[in-house]
């Protein structure tokens, strides 16, 4: 327990000091210090209690209570101040709801149900404090140089910075917050800080376009948090509970009594998690520094909500209701980002649509709510987490030295940046081929569904799977190009860069390679402590077969490819005629004169593009979200009167 | 550790017969395609003979790793073939042979060649032509038979085309994507006079190139044994039937290749999908629900 | 033992002939005269190619195509004059743009006469051309290469 109060408050301490200090110098030793005892602290509390079937702590404060509710008014009243400022109604009355709502709650129902155990971790909760510690703290340090040279780039403006890390950190709390609490307020409070501090970093720049997007943003994910409100008085109210053990318990054995507070949680971690048709707050986010991108997209808010289904699956597997809408939404939204994704030729919009896919994914599979589901959900998490982290670090670096983020301009990264080139093509690669760990919890996903007969879904997940081939192939195609010698500009990125992406790399290596260890230590331990005795839904001995193919393609992409081998004869590009220069790709033409051959990926945006797909999406998932509140409001009622 | 024996051991004597049977396969293919052409054709042996001599051919190469992605598309493919002969896991199969190709295709773009770009465009395209089809039919598979491991298709009493043939179909209609035959050869043709000059293939020459037809000849044993695997069941006939049926598929696949021009790749991805939706899904359904 | 003979795959290109041949060539490739019983193989790619085909005189614009795409083949190779254009420039050897036949470009190893060249005398020279692979290769393994001829280096000598 001494551990959890740790994660949470240093964060928040370095949070603070974080917003006082101006010096450049102290506040990366804020950074480095704070960061390093993140990570050891979550790493030693993973590593002591490996394996572990969860433990409940005897944990209640009023204290902790009260906190809670003036960060409530606190969030409120800053949401209200900027609606107010940037003259957005929506967000305005939003606001005003959730603040005067939750006030209601706190002071009424709140005190009605008492939560003695407030506290707990289990194996997910680890997994889950391993990610943030690790990934979230490493996204930190990494921001610290890029944030130097983002500054650079905006020479004149003001410099946000201490508001930037203070913020970052507050968030990693928060996180914390969540992944601990047992109490379903304090759980609450921690979401709606995330939120908040979402709405702050997505909005940082202060452009036009960052203060709409953050808007929007806070619009979608407070009407998520409503949901949340919504369970929380039902919870209280009706079950008499807020402890969420306790309420998983009292829904296995009365699904019927649940229906109504899953299918609010369920909308809360559907629009956390970004799914249609509340994806378009994700894109949004990529206004905002890449750090900050890369934070809400692996580590933190968005895996928040997942957290939250995959926690609700045992009663998934139990409701039909709550599980078709998290199934279905999820295998739509899966599917038809993915073919979103083949149309954007903007690096870190491919990374939106493929995260918003993958958040899919994992909520079908936390919909589908079968022990071998649920042990692909987390594998893809943990997978997803890292690869995609260190493809937006990766973006972000490119960024900022070849000047743009469009897959087109990346054109020779191999030779241009040739270390972040291959660390790139490791990231892709883990997100979307065998052997590595996202296609294995893709190949378990296959196996649980079709045990769970979700035909729908597995139609989805085909075509969908299609897509995602092409959209990382066709990036990765672009990154292997080689030409000739180009000049190096890899030699001015920051070591606190370097430090954060080779973690990263090393991290998916080590996680891939030991797959079947993560499985029976983390993975299969916390759905042992859910569904009592289960077994993997592939076999260690394919898993470890997967491991020896994933280290041949780490070797061979590290060192095979640096090969230099002697006796091959170089020949110029075929051209159809006479070539002026393989490198430019100039060649004669029928003028005499010089023509350049240029190709472009195909983007197929008469077929896959957003104004073809999106609406398709967003009227299926909204019709899906109305008719399941509907069904499931009418159920309580005849279950409640 | 006993399936890794078996993978291993597998990949080693699929490694070495594989190319063999390829090679012979690619023989017929021409010899037949002539004769259906009112040719006379060259030898059965001339595939062989093209591969020595690409063989002994200068090395060239536009760039330094060409060579090594080639290398790993080949060992990717000599290892699904290995997992499938093995009697191992079918999805895993897939999912490795997937690997190989995009290692070809990466071995393409590294070259920045103009028409060697285009043609791994399309190769990514047909990649995402028929990738859904090759999920259903492991899907399939594993619903009927309730397992991946190919061997244990020899303990069934009914093989898998009694319960899957319109997967089955589903899965020729692809496979001449897979086999590189026309209507569906828009990356690279084994025949003259495309477009896109030798598309995917265009920058690589010599032994680099005497590797990706041997890659082929792998690909082709492993798709035509994806064929068979329809019609295993328990008792060593089966094999044999087995076996008269990937004939007749391959006799099928010559025929469309002499018969159909080529389509454009709009045109692929539209009717490989449809399939795969109209065969798949309904026969899953069924699986299913029935 | 070397496979050079027994896989002969060309390259044709078309230089400044009146068509022709071309037609020719083609015809040796299509079923009435079947080359692939040899295993010639039309590729359309230099990199793929054994044996350069090529029709019709040299002229100042074409040469740096013929040059190019003989360097971009990989060796063993061998050229084939293919007409009496190729040749040696055939009618055309005394306009203003002409520079001569195709050994005024690159080294030439057979020559196809015929205007234009017959199927027949096609297949003879892809024969002929395979013995000279063969010589060629054996020299390439003693460590003798074929020359890369520049773009923009001098027209060389008649019949060289």
């Amino acid at each position: 327990m001494v551990h959890i109060g740790f994660l949470v408050c240093l964060p928040l301490v370095a949070a603070v000091l974080l917003s006082l200090v101006r010096a450049n110098k102290a506040r990366n030793a804020i950074v480095y210090v704070s960061a390093a005892l993140i990570a050891a602290d979550s790493l030693w509390l993973c590593f002591s209690q490996m394996g572990t079937q969860g433990v409940y702590f005897t944990f209640s404060s009023s204290a902790v209570d009260a906190v809670c509710t003036l960060a409530s008014i606190a969030i409120g009243a800053c949401i209200i101040a900027y609606a107010v400022r940037y003259k957005n109604v929506w967000a305005g009355i939003l606001a005003v709801v959730q603040l005067v709502g939750s006030l209601v709650f706190d002071f009424t129902l709140a005190h009605t149900a008492s939560v003695e155990q407030g506290l707990y971790f289990d194996s997910l909760s680890l997994i889950m404090a391993f990610i943030i510690g690790i990934i979230g703290t490493g996204i930190c340090v990494y921001a610290i140089g890029y944030m130097e040279d983002f500054q650079k780039e905006h020479e004149g403006e003001k410099d946000r910075r201490p508001t930037l890390f203070a913020i970052m950190f507050l968030f990693l709390s928060a996180m914390y917050v969540i992944v601990f609490s047992n109490n379903m307020v304090w759980a609450f409070t921690g979401w709606e800080v995330t939120t908040l501090c979402s709405f702050l970093l997505i909005g940082y720049t202060k452009t036009d376009e960052a203060i709409r997007n953050a808007f929007r943003q806070i619009i979608m994910n407070i009407a998520g948090g409503l949901g949340f409100l919504a369970a929380l008085y039902y919870s209280a109210g009706v079950m008499g509970t807020l402890d969420f053990s306790q309420f998983l318990q009292m829904g296995m054995i009365a699904p019927a009594l649940v229906v109504l507070p899953v299918t609010c949680l369920t909308f809360a971690g559907l629009t956390k998690a970004a799914q249609m048709p509340f994806h378009t707050w994700l894109l949004g986010a990529m206004v905002a520094p890449t750090p900050t991108s890369a934070l809400l997209h692996s580590s933190t808010m968005v895996k928040a909500g997942v957290f939250l289904l995959i926690k609700l699956a045992p009663l998934y597997a139990l409701s039909v209701i709550p599980s078709m809408l998290a199934i279905l939404v999820g295998g739509i939204t899966f599917c038809l980002a993915s073919f979103m994704a083949i149309s954007q030729s903007n690096a870190k919009r491919v990374l939106a649509y493929s995260t918003i896919a993958n958040l899919g994914l994992i909520v079908a599979c936390a919909g589908v709510g079968t022990p071998e589901a649920v042990w692909a959900a987390i594998f893809l998490v943990i997978f997803h987490a890292v690869a995609k982290s260190l493809l937006f670090l990766c973006v972000g670096t490119a960024e900022h030295h070849i000047g743009s983020r469009n897959i087109e301009d990346m054109d020779l990264l191999f030779e241009r940046m040739p270390k972040l080139a291959r660390l790139m093509m490791l990231g892709i690669m883990t997100m979307f081929i065998a052997p590595f760990g996202m296609l294995v919890s893709k190949w378990a996903t296959l196996v649980s569904i079709i045990d769970a007969q979700q035909v729908a879904l597995i139609v989805l997940l085909a075509f969908g799977s299609a897509a995602t081939f092409m959209f990382w192939a066709k990036w990765l195609g672009k990154l292997s190009g080689i030409a000739a010698e180009q000049e190096d500009v890899e030699l001015t990125v920051h070591k606190s860069e370097w430090i954060a992406l080779y973690a990263m790399a090393g991290l998916i290596v080590v996680l891939c390679a030991l797959l079947p260890v993560v499985s029976d230590c983390s993975v299969l331990p916390y759905l042992q402590s859910v569904y009592g005795s289960v077994g993997a839904p592939i076999g260690n001995d394919l898993l470890w077969l997967m491991s020896v193919l994933v280290i041949v393609v780490a070797i061979v992409l590290f060192a095979g490819l640096n090969r230099q081998p002697k006796d091959v004869r170089k020949a110029s590009v075929y051209m159809s005629g006479v070539s002026v220069n393989s490198e430019a790709r100039t060649f004669i033409n029928s003028m005499s004169g010089e023509t350049e051959a240029t190709s472009r990926n195909m983007y197929l945006e008469n077929i896959f593009g957003e104004k073809t797909i999106k609406p398709i999406g967003e009227i299926a998932c909204t019709l899906l979200i109305i008719a399941a509140f509907a069904v499931s409001l009418s159920l309580s009622i005849s279950v409640l009167f | 550790m006993t399936t890794f024996v078996a993978t291993v051991v597998g990949s080693i004597c699929f490694a070495v017969l594989a190319p063999i049977v390829g090679c012979f396969l690619d023989g017929l293919d021409r010899k037949i395609s002539a004769g259906m052409q009112g040719r006379v054709g060259p030898k059965l042996m001339q595939p062989y003979w093209d591969v020595r001599k690409l063989l002994q051919k200068e090395k060239m190469s536009v760039n330094t790793v060409e060579g090594t992605y080639i290398a790993c598309a080949l060992f990717f493919a000599i290892v699904a073939g290995g997992l499938f002969y093995s009697g191992g896991n079918f999805l895993l199969c897939t999912l490795v042979i997937t690997l190989s190709s995009l290692f070809f295709i990466m071995a393409a773009y590294s070259t920045r060649s103009p028409f060697a770009e285009v043609g791994a465009a399309r190769e990514t395209l047909q990649v995402m032509s028929y990738e859904p089809m090759v999920i259903f039919t492991a899907v399939g598979m594993y619903m009927i038979a309730g397992t991946f491991d190919v061997a244990g298709l020899f303990d069934m009493r009914h093989p898998l085309i009694c319960y899957g043939w319109p997967i089955f179909l589903g899965l020729l209609f692809i496979l001449t994507i897979k086999l590189r035959k026309s209507p569906f050869d828009i990356s690279s043709s084994h025949h003259a006079h495309q477009e896109l000059v030798k598309g995917i293939t265009t920058e690589m020459s010599g032994p680099t190139l005497a590797r990706v037809q041997i890659l082929h000849w792998c690909e082709n044993v492993l798709f035509l044994g994806w064929t068979g695997m329809f019609f295993l069941s328990a008792g060593p006939a089966s094999l044999i039937v087995a076996l008269v049926f990937v004939a007749l598929v391959y006799f099928l696949e010559i025929w469309i290749d002499n018969n159909f021009a080529r389509v454009k790749w709009q045109v692929m991805l539209k009717w490989a999908w449809i399939v795969a939706l109209v065969a798949g899904g309904i026969n899953i359904a069924v699986l299913a629900f029935a | 033992m070397s496979f050079m003979s027994k896989s002969p795959w060309v390259i044709h290109y078309d230089a400044s002939s009146c068509n022709g041949c071309d037609i020719e060539v083609l015809a040796t490739l299509c079923p009435g005269f079947d080359a692939e019983r040899f295993g010639v193989i039309n590729t359309g790619n230099p990199k793929h190619a054994d044996i350069f085909l090529v029709t019709g005189s040299v002229n100042s614009r074409n040469i740096h195509v013929i040059r190019e795409i003989y360097n971009q083949m990989p060796e063993p190779k061998a050229v084939i004059a293919c007409g009496c254009c190729a040749c040696e420039g055939g009618v055309f050897h005394d306009c203003y743009n002409v520079i001569g036949g195709v050994d005024r470009a690159i080294p030439v190893d057979v020559y196809a006469p015929g205007c234009a060249v017959r199927p027949e005398a096609l297949i003879d020279a892809i024969v002929e051309a395979e013995k000279v692979l063969e010589e060629k290769y054996e020299a390439m393994k003693k460590g003798e290469h074929a020359p890369v001829i520049p773009l923009d280096a001098p027209v060389l000598k008649k019949g060289a």
